[in-house]
Order: C-alpha cells, then structure tokens, then sequence
C-alpha cells in the first residue's frame, strides 16, 4: 500500500452495501499525481461502483474520499465535475442529436460562473477556442459539423473522452473506454488516448489486459469488492492471487 | 435552427418582412380577421413558451395552462378591483405566474419522464378546482370581464378596446417576446437548456446542476405563458377558469408537435396552421377537433420533428446531393 496523504485521491476505507450485498469492501486506494491507475477484475468486483462512488452518482455506505485533501464523500456528480474529476461512462454517454462541435462546446462552457441569457453563446471566444483546440486533439476536426450519433463508435469513445477533458479535470475516470470496440479498433483508441491524455491522472477501469498493460503505470485489482493486489504492471503479472482470481478465469 | 443561425441577416429579413406585412395587414382586412389574428399571435406565445420548456428543456409540462390562467386573472382582478393600468398589470402577468412557476417547478422538476408530465397535470388540475370555486376572487364559473386600461409608454398611448389598437399591442408584445426567447436559446443558457434534453446524466457529469436549470427553464416559460395568458383576456376582456385547465397546455403540444419542436419557428407555423384549419373548417364541421386530431397522428407518425424539421431535412438532403 502506497502511503497515504501522498495521492491527489485518497479513498480511506470505503464501503458500498446494496442491500445485503457488500459490493465495495473496505476499500483503500491512493492515485498519485500524473499516474494511470488501472483498475482490473472480474465481472462484478465493484469497478464501477467504485468510480460511482467517486464522484458523487452513488453514495459511500461509509468510508472517506479525499480529493486534494479535500473532502468530496458524496457530492453530488456536478459538483464533483467543478472540484476538477471528470468522468466517460461503460455505455457511451453523449448528446445525441447535437453535432460534435455542440456537444465539445457544451462542455467546454461549463467552466464559465455566469450564463447570460441575452448573449449569442457564438460570442464566446475563449469557449469557441477551446472547442477548436478539443476537435483538433481528438482528431474529430473534420467530423465536427456531424450529429453525433452519425460516428463511428470508436469515434463516439474518443468524442466522449474529448467531452470530459473540455471540462478541464485533475482527475479523469474511464470506465472501459475499449468497450464494444474490435481489437483493431482498440488499440487505435489506446494509440489517440496516448497522445490525448499525456500528463493527465487518471482511473482507469478496463477489461483488456493488452490495454491495461500497455497504458497502466499502476494496477489495482478488485475482487468481490476488496483490493487484493496493488502494484506496478510487472508485478501484478506475477502475483499468483490475482493469477488465481483473474487472470487465471480469463485463460481458462 | 443551424441554417438560421448561420445567416442572421436571413433572419432579420424575413422577420421585419413578416411584421411589417402584419402591420399594413389591418388595411386591408376586416375587423373580424384582426381579431382572428391577434388571438393566433397569444397562441403562438403560449406555444413557444411551452417549447422552451419541451422542446429545448426536453420536459413536457401540462401546467402552462395554470400559468396562462393565472396570468389572465392577474390582469383582469387588478384591472377591475384596484384599478392599475395595464403597463404594471402587464408585468405582473409575468411575475406572478414566475412566482408560481417557482413553486409548481420545485416540486416537479426533481421528477423525470411521466412523473413530471404528471405533476404538472395535477397542479393546473388543483388550480382549476380552486378557480371554479374561489368565487368572490375569480367569479368561479361565470369568471370575471373587464375593460382594460390604454396601453401608455410616454406620449404613446394605445386604446386596448379599440380591436386595431388591441391587435397592434399583442403583436409588438408577442413579437419581443419571440426575439428574447431566440436570444435565450441561443445564449449559453439555452446550450444548458438543450443538452439536458439531450443527456440528463451527461449534462451532470459536465458540472450542470441540472435541477437548477430545469426551473430556470420552467421559471421563464411560466412566466411568459402567463404573459399569454394576460394578452388573452386584455383581447378577450374576459378571465375564467377554463384558461387554468390543463387541457389548454394541450393546445401548445399540438401546435409544438405540429410545428416543429426545438425549434421557435416551429410551433408559430404549427399554431398558423392548426388554427387556421379550425378557423376555416369550423363553418361546415363540428367535429374540428377531430381532424386537428388526425392532422396530429399523421405528424406524429410520419413527421416527428413537425413541419419545420421535414422542410430543415429536404433542405440538409438537396445540400449533400448537390
């Protein structure tokens, strides 16, 4: 265990019952300035849970969460967004029937304190700029007068992540960005995420151990709901438990 | 809506050509007509201001109707009780139905889907029963007429009784309103309003407190029903508690649908047409309603995005194929 008081994120001992169900169990985890932190298990470990819980979509049963040394425990989702932790969704979470451009735009305004009725949002030039400079990094420069349900998935994954960047965080959680993509689509996504997300800290929750390892600088892993391994990529390769609860399923 | 943005000039033409043909209109035509006109121009406020909140808010609200109702009671009570012209009585037609609306919105936009739609019927129910009943302040079912004070601003005067001078002021009332609520929409407020028609959960997690924009929706819409509902009973000279039943927000669904929602043009041309049909096949059918009703399925059915957005795509296809 990393020492505590040293992450931008602390979680210190927290608990998600439903019901009788103990879906997070005590759990403890440090996220260090800059790193990827993967999160792995297997179906139903609390993953997401865990994520939900970070910002605010559930609420803890018990147990703290410390961002920056602040305490965030269940916040609400919008003011977990302006205390600086960004969040993409399992399932693609966009504005459907808006154009890429709208939908970078709507996020890339929402850091502003006032929203003057009367003025023509077009007038907006630092917000226009900065939507300019998000379709430029996500490459969806030319897509960007699509509705964007028109994209492809992959794109719709990279839109999304280009959504919750706009929004400026310090923290940024993704939750199996590769889902529902092919292996070749995959790793063009982790190919644009290496070049979109450098010198950002973030969570991430993924299935594809190809993904994880290529991108995570550390994993922890879940298993019904507790952390049973936390270390660097190599050694989380290494260790039998997880073998055992994990990587072993998979394999077989 | 893109095609109109991107070419305001467009806009600004053939709004001042619609107004200043709406303006010479009175000219030409009988009295009979203007009246007609001028009840059509209250409609088409009570329709966009309910597309504000269904339309671009994505929350389809049955209490405009309370809204409309308690701004034409504002009018008419402070006009015939306490005497107050009709410039304060105007604005309090806004405020009141706002404080309202305040209220009817804290309470419902915490609901989603059919809830809300519920919620909202409920209130203009309860609000109906209490102006059928509340009979030494509402005339309950007789309801209550009046006669309205001229309109002053400076030297301007306007004789609201006079029909002309009456058609006059609900067109300059209705068409300001028209330009504030398309400065709103497309303000970074009315970004706000669209994306969480979009996405509730997605406009969260973007750091919008989405409740709160919910009722600033539902706050102004509210307000500017109300503001129909006042220039209904300045025309009228008449307030009742039938304008208070929720029925009556289903007329702005109608001509929303109709029209176009998400759009502001949509749900003028939705009221020109539907009222417009009424008008006319009112001289040899009763059953009016009845083709309103199957102009509406048909929509529904073949057109969702209304007659606007069937005219916005042919446009979208002729520019690809081009």
């Amino acid at each position: 265990m990393p020492e505590t008081n040293s992450g931008i994120l602390e979680i210190k001992n927290v608990n998600k019952s439903f019901g009788g169900l103990l879906a997070v169990n005590h759990v403890n985890l440090s996220v260090k300035k800059g790193e990827l932190h993967a999160l792995i298990g297997p179906n139903g470990a609390g993953k997401t849970t865990l994520l939900n819980l970070i910002n605010g979509i559930l609420h803890v049963s018990g147990g703290n969460i410390l961002f920056n040394g602040q305490e965030i425990t269940n916040l609400s989702p919008h003011r977990i967004s302006h205390i600086g932790i960004a969040r993409t969704l399992q399932i693609t979470s966009l504005f459907p029937g808006l154009t890429v451009h709208e939908n970078v735009w709507t996020a890339a305004q929402s850091r502003k304190k006032f929203f003057n009725p009367f003025l023509p949002a077009r007038r907006w030039r630092d917000v226009q700029e900065k939507t300019e400079a998000m379709l430029e990094l996500t490459g969806l420069k030319e897509k960007a007068s699509l509705i964007c349900s028109e994209l492809s998935y992959g794109d719709q994954r990279i839109l999304e992540m280009g959504i919750a960047l706009s929004t400026e965080p310090k923290l940024l959680l993704l939750d199996e960005p590769t889902a529902g993509l092919n292996s070749q689509e995959s790793m063009a996504l982790v190919k644009k995420m290496r070049t979109m997300l450098s010198g950002q800290t973030i969570i991430l929750v993924e299935h594809d151990m190809g993904v994880v390892m290529e991108l995570a600088d550390t994993i922890s892993v879940l298993h019904y709901g507790s952390i049973i391994a936390e270390g660097p990529p190599a050694k989380i390769k290494e260790n039998e438990e997880v073998k055992k609860v994990y990587l072993g399923t998979e394999d077989a | 809506m893109s095609s109109w943005k991107e070419k305001p000039f467009g806009f600004t033409l053939i709004f001042g050509l619609v107004i200043l043909g709406l303006v010479i209109l009175p000219f030409f035509t009988e009295l009979y007509y203007q009246t007609f006109l001028t009840e059509l121009f209250v409609w088409i406020l009570f329709a966009i201001s309910f597309d504000l909140i269904f339309g671009y808010t994505g929350l389809l609200s049955f209490g405009q109707a309370l809204f409309f109702g308690i701004g034409g009671y504002t009018i008419t009570i402070l006009t015939r009780k306490y005497g107050l012209g009709t410039e304060p009585g105007l604005l309090l037609c806004i405020l009141i139905p706002m404080v309202f609306a305040w209220f009817v919105g804290y309470f419902s936009v915490k609901l989603t889907g059919i809830h809300f739609v519920i919620i909202t019927i409920i209130f203009a129910i309860i609000a109906n029963i209490i102006g059928d009943t509340w009979t030494s302040l509402t005339g309950g079912k007789d309801g209550l007429t009046f006669s309205p004070r001229p309109f002053r601003l400076g030297f301007f005067q306007i004789n609201l009784m006079d029909i002309k001078g009456n058609y006059y002021f609900v067109l300059a009332v209705v068409a300001l309103c028209y330009l504030i609520l398309r400065r709103i929409v497309q303000s970074p407020l009315g970004k706000i309003f669209v994306s969480i028609r979009e996405n509730e959960e997605r406009a969260r997690l973007i750091g919008y407190h989405v409740q709160r924009y919910k009722l600033i929706a539902f706050i102004i819409a509210g307000g500017l029903s109300g503001l129909a509902g006042g220039l209904y009973s300045l025309t009228l000279k008449y307030a009742g508690a039938g304008y208070l039943h929720w029925s009556v927000s289903g007329h702005a669904v109608v001509y929303t649908i109709v029209g176009g929602m998400g759009t502001l043009i949509g749900p003028v041309v939705g009221t020109g047409i539907i009222l417009s049909l009424e008008h006319y096949l009112v001289n040899f059918l009763q059953a009016t309603d009845l083709v309103v009703g199957i102009v509406l399925v048909v929509m529904v059915l073949l057109a969702p995005k209304g007659i606007v957005g069937l005219i916005q795509s042919r446009r979208k296809k002729g520019k690809a194929s081009a």
